[in-house]
């Protein structure tokens, strides 16, 4: 109950970014009536529902989008009255949430971004000097590669450290225990979807069912996070510190991060975007809780501007993807545009996850 | 969810009894933390409070409810001067101003904050505060109403506090510099060093081999002071990723001897500088690199095996209405932009976070690898608490103590009484404490021990001592100072000070300036014993100002404060 009361409070007292949405209906929609709705969004959303030219878009189809941010695993425990929307970004959170309040699937899927591992150069170079990477990119930048999670799996098993590998001994920087640095799995849904895929791979192609499943990997599972020490809890500041050039070599973030900094005009220096050759994607996913709410998700999914719009987030439109193609025509030395090569893997039962980053917090 | 009180953590590293959980696992986290053992050390995480009663006072819980009796025997003085610093009371909001609580040494941030009020008109309102006890005001809810935003050298601590932890909604690194060790180039040249090859390995080796001294700042009060024990533990311990406790136990021997090697400690870096200016044969200093770099003297060696970072977040708070997140994220933004960030490097020579702005010149480009930070408060605490207790150097220090007839005032000796009761909560094993007590002359010497087999027995004489204080007679300061250096003599094995508390000016016995001609005659060994002036009731401050810059200490003043504040700071010192 107290942790009901303390996500609650957290809801309200995190709010988000309304502030912009509601300005915005004020100047552009004196004459057409709108509907309002409501909803819970997790915060790798909350800049672009708070994009002027987002709430214009909106406002063009009589919508106006008033948005709460919440960790997507917290929504779970939220009271929803009252929303017409929850807007998670990843489909098991929004499973258990549907189930929850009985929402007729299926539910609405508007973008999604897969988790990406962004690596400074030196780092990516020994890699796939050691065989843990292949590098790609086009216009012979290299700027993007793909990371061979059971080749990484086996040597975090081993507890391989960068000096181990062949030609770290050129990069100061390059010591100490080989691992990729992410959120807390227990808070963070980016750190619990790594936990997803690398359990997948760690047992031999299965998404991980029940107790037995996540007793075979913990061992694993725990070294992945205790290798870390202290994580940050969310993607947004330990991307932040990636940048910034502090911190591990390695970090997993949402390709969207990237996308959005590369749109954006900004970059980083020697950057290389690594795909993991088996990685779980971020479903943003629609729970309608109202009939306002999934024709708003639907719309997000139809609309010609609102894709064109997320994909300036660094999102992936659900269907086509020529528009994300197009619009990261640029960047093709950091973006795997068609992520050739990527294999996604169903997350386990949002229960069975919990579990799985609660045994590797251990 | 489960019951915060019935599990038993396997993974438990307490040497003690814990009779229940600490208490901000029972009610501010949905189930209890795997780490939430093991609060045992030095007042750092948490409130110091309770941990100088687990220290002291029987090694007891306050959440036990005779723990919280003896705690409460031992701190009725309320809060200390560690954590009431900054009031809520008197920090009442006003539109566009931002109320933000800060690390201390981001006082020369100011002209870079007035540039940004000029730019964006935001104005901020800084309130210093030492990172550790900034982690503790947020962990109690005191940010609440008071502060808009805090702003940290790094938020490592403050994740490892659930309960500070929930308070921040959001964090933007603003600048970094790395731990680093600044090394007289002299010393450089003689060790055969080549700044960019050294290793931890090879300052851990030069130590051991009597080539090189140095100072830092003490762990338990000053965030460079710990990321400096992070730093060695994980260069000389073999760990290739985040310390274990297994890592620090391992590297014990190590760590022992490389603190040997440890000349000077201080509660903060300004005066750790001028220490080693005025001692002048220590070879280094261990702070962050702006800090070294500043000084200009030092040949600056950021340890080619790793690093820990501070990167400065600007962190928004749960507490605070949209609006006022709305100006937090402007600010990031601000401080982000390139005009802002070169500003900041060349002015404070910390390093810029975004691609385009080069840091300022002087500072070495090539990357470090980062020492991960202990994930767990286990690991924290268990590294802080072998480092006071066991791997740091003792401390010996004479209290000279006024117990003239005019502390009979006021309740002046009451005052007294207490504060010292309460600071035995805060003595490390090992530690070697003199209560040497004087009126018109000293009136007894009494010298107590802390061993670490039988820590109690030495904080019981202490506090028996203690309660047998009598205020009585004239002021005889410099007399009785005298009688403090001829007791400590020269020590080069402990950091050995003298603190002196007085509530008048000298009446009796030796004079000011035969204490100067006595102090000048002293060995050269005796002359680095530093004297720590209390002000006190009616101190005369210029006497007792002599006194600290004569003997290179630092006065400190309870006029202002508490007793017992000025007591816990000093602390630092020793």
């Amino acid at each position: 109950m107290r942790r009901i009361i303390a996500i609650v409070l957290a809801v309200f007292l995190i709010g988000g970014v309304a502030a912009a949405v509601v300005a915005g209906r004020e100047d552009q929609d004196s004459s057409t009536a709108t509907k309002t709705v409501q909803g819970v969004i997790g915060s790798e959303k909350a800049e672009f529902f708070a994009d002027p030219d987002v709430v214009e878009a909106l406002a063009a189809e009589g919508y106006t989008v008033e948005t709460e941010t919440s960790g997507s695993w917290a929504m779970e425990g939220l009271d929803l009255k009252g929303y017409d929307f929850a807007f998670p970004s990843s489909q098991a959170p929004a499973g258990e949430l549907a189930s929850k309040y009985h929402v007729r699937q299926p539910l609405p899927r508007p973008f999604y971004s897969p988790l990406v591992v962004v690596a400074h150069r030196s780092a990516a170079e020994v890699l796939a000097a050691n065989g843990l990477a292949t590098l790609e990119g086009k216009g012979g930048g290299k700027g993007n590669g793909t990371l061979g999670m059971k080749a990484y799996l086996k040597a975090a098993e081993a507890d391989r450290t960068w000096q181990q590998l062949k030609g770290s001994e050129k990069h100061g920087e390059l010591s100490g225990t080989l691992f990729i640095s992410t959120t807390d799995p227990t808070s963070s849904n980016s750190g619990a979807l790594y936990l997803a895929a690398a359990s997948y791979v760690a047992d031999g192609g299965r998404v991980a069912d029940g107790a037995a499943a996540v007793d075979r990997t913990a061992p694993l599972m725990r070294k992945l996070i205790s290798v870390q020490g202290s994580q940050q809890t969310s993607t947004d500041a330990a991307f932040r510190d990636f940048v910034s050039g502090v911190g591990n070599p390695l970090v997993l973030v949402y390709e969207s991060q990237v996308a959005a900094l590369l749109a954006g005009g900004r970059g980083v220096d020697d950057l290389v975007v690594l795909y993991p050759d088996t990685t779980a994607n971020s479903d943003h996913t629609v729970v309608p809780l109202t009939a306002e709410g999934r024709a708003l998700g639907e719309l997000l999914g139809t609309d010609k501007e609102l894709r064109r719009l997320a994909v300036r987030h660094g999102f992936r439109p659900q269907g086509a993807a020529a528009e994300f193609t197009a619009a990261t025509d640029a960047h093709t030395t950091y973006l795997n545009q068609t992520l050739t090569g990527v294999r996604q893997v169903p997350v386990p039962a949002s229960e069975v996850l919990h579990e799985m980053a609660r045994r590797a917090r251990d | 969810m489960r019951d915060p009180r019935t599990p038993a953590p396997r993974w438990s590293v307490a040497k003690r009894p814990h009779p229940s959980p600490p208490r901000w696992s029972a009610g501010t986290h949905p189930s209890p933390p795997p780490w939430s053992v093991g609060r045992r050390s030095a007042g750092r995480w948490g409130s110091p409070r309770a941990s100088e009663a687990e220290r002291g006072g029987g090694r007891a819980r306050t959440t036990h409810p005779a723990a919280a009796a003896i705690a409460l025997v031992l701190a009725t003085a309320g809060c200390t001067s560690a954590v009431e610093g900054p009031s809520p009371s008197n920090n009442k909001p006003e539109p566009g101003t931002l109320r933000i609580l800060a690390s201390s040494e981001l006082v020369d941030m100011t002209p870079v904050l007035d540039q940004v009020h000029k730019d964006t008109g935001i104005k901020v309102k800084p309130t210093y505060i030492g990172t550790l006890d900034a982690v503790d005001v947020l962990a109690k809810g005191g940010a609440k109403g008071a502060y808009d935003a805090v702003w940290l050298s790094s938020n490592d601590y403050l994740r490892l506090d659930p309960a500070a932890a929930k308070q921040v909604v959001s964090q933007t690194p603003v600048m970094s510099s790395p731990l680093a060790i600044g090394v007289k180039p002299a010393t450089v040249r003689k060790l055969g060093w080549k700044p960019e090859d050294v290793t931890w390995a090879d300052i851990g080796k030069a130590v051991r081999g009597g080539g090189l001294t140095y100072g830092m700042t003490d762990p338990s009060r000053s965030n460079s002071g710990f990321s400096t024990l992070v730093s060695v533990a994980s260069g000389l311990s073999d760990a290739q990723s985040a310390l274990t406790d297994a890592d620090v136990k391992e590297a014990t021997p190590r760590l022992t001897e490389f603190f040997k090697g440890q000349k000077l400690t201080s509660g903060s870096s300004g005066w750790l500088a001028q220490a080693y200016d005025r001692r002048g044969d220590v070879d280094a200093l261990l702070n962050y690199e702006s800090v070294l770099e500043s000084r200009k003297d030092l040949t600056v060696i950021r340890p080619r095996d790793g690093v820990v970072t501070a990167d400065y977040p600007l962190s928004s708070l749960t507490n605070t209405g949209r609006e006022v997140r709305e100006d937090v994220r402007r600010l990031a933004e601000a401080l982000r932009t390139p005009a802002i960030q070169r500003l900041i490097t060349e002015r404070t020579l910390r390093r810029p976070v975004v691609p385009s702005v080069p840091p300022a010149a002087g500072l070495d480009t090539t990357r470090r690898r980062e020492l991960p930070f202990p994930g767990s408060r286990s690991v924290a605490d268990g590294l802080l608490d072998s480092y006071e207790n066991k791997l740091r150097r003792p401390s010996r220090t004479v209290y000279v103590l006024d117990t003239s007839g005019s502390m009979g005032e006021d309740g002046r000796l009451g005052r007294l009484k207490k504060a010292l009761t309460d600071l035995t909560g805060d003595f490390r094993e090992r530690e070697e404490v003199t209560l040497m007590p004087f009126g018109s002359a000293v009136k007894s010497v009494r010298t107590h021990v802390v061993r670490p087999e039988d820590p109690r027995s030495g904080l019981d004489g202490i506090r028996r001592d203690t309660r047998a204080l009598t205020a009585e007679g004239d002021t005889a300061i410099y007399t009785s100072l005298q009688k403090a250096y001829e007791e400590l003599g020269a020590d080069g094995d402990t950091f050995t000070s003298v603190v002196l508390m007085t509530d008048g000016e000298n009446t009796e016995g030796a004079s000011p300036a035969e204490f100067d001609g006595f102090y000048g005659r002293l060995s050269a060994a005796e002359r680095r014993i530093p004297v720590f002036p209390i002000l006190f009731g009616d101190s005369d401050r210029g006497e007792l100002e002599h006194i600290a810059e004569l003997t290179g200490g630092r006065l400190f003043d309870a006029r202002k404060g508490s007793l017992d504040g000025a007591f816990k700071e000093i602390r630092g010192y020793q």
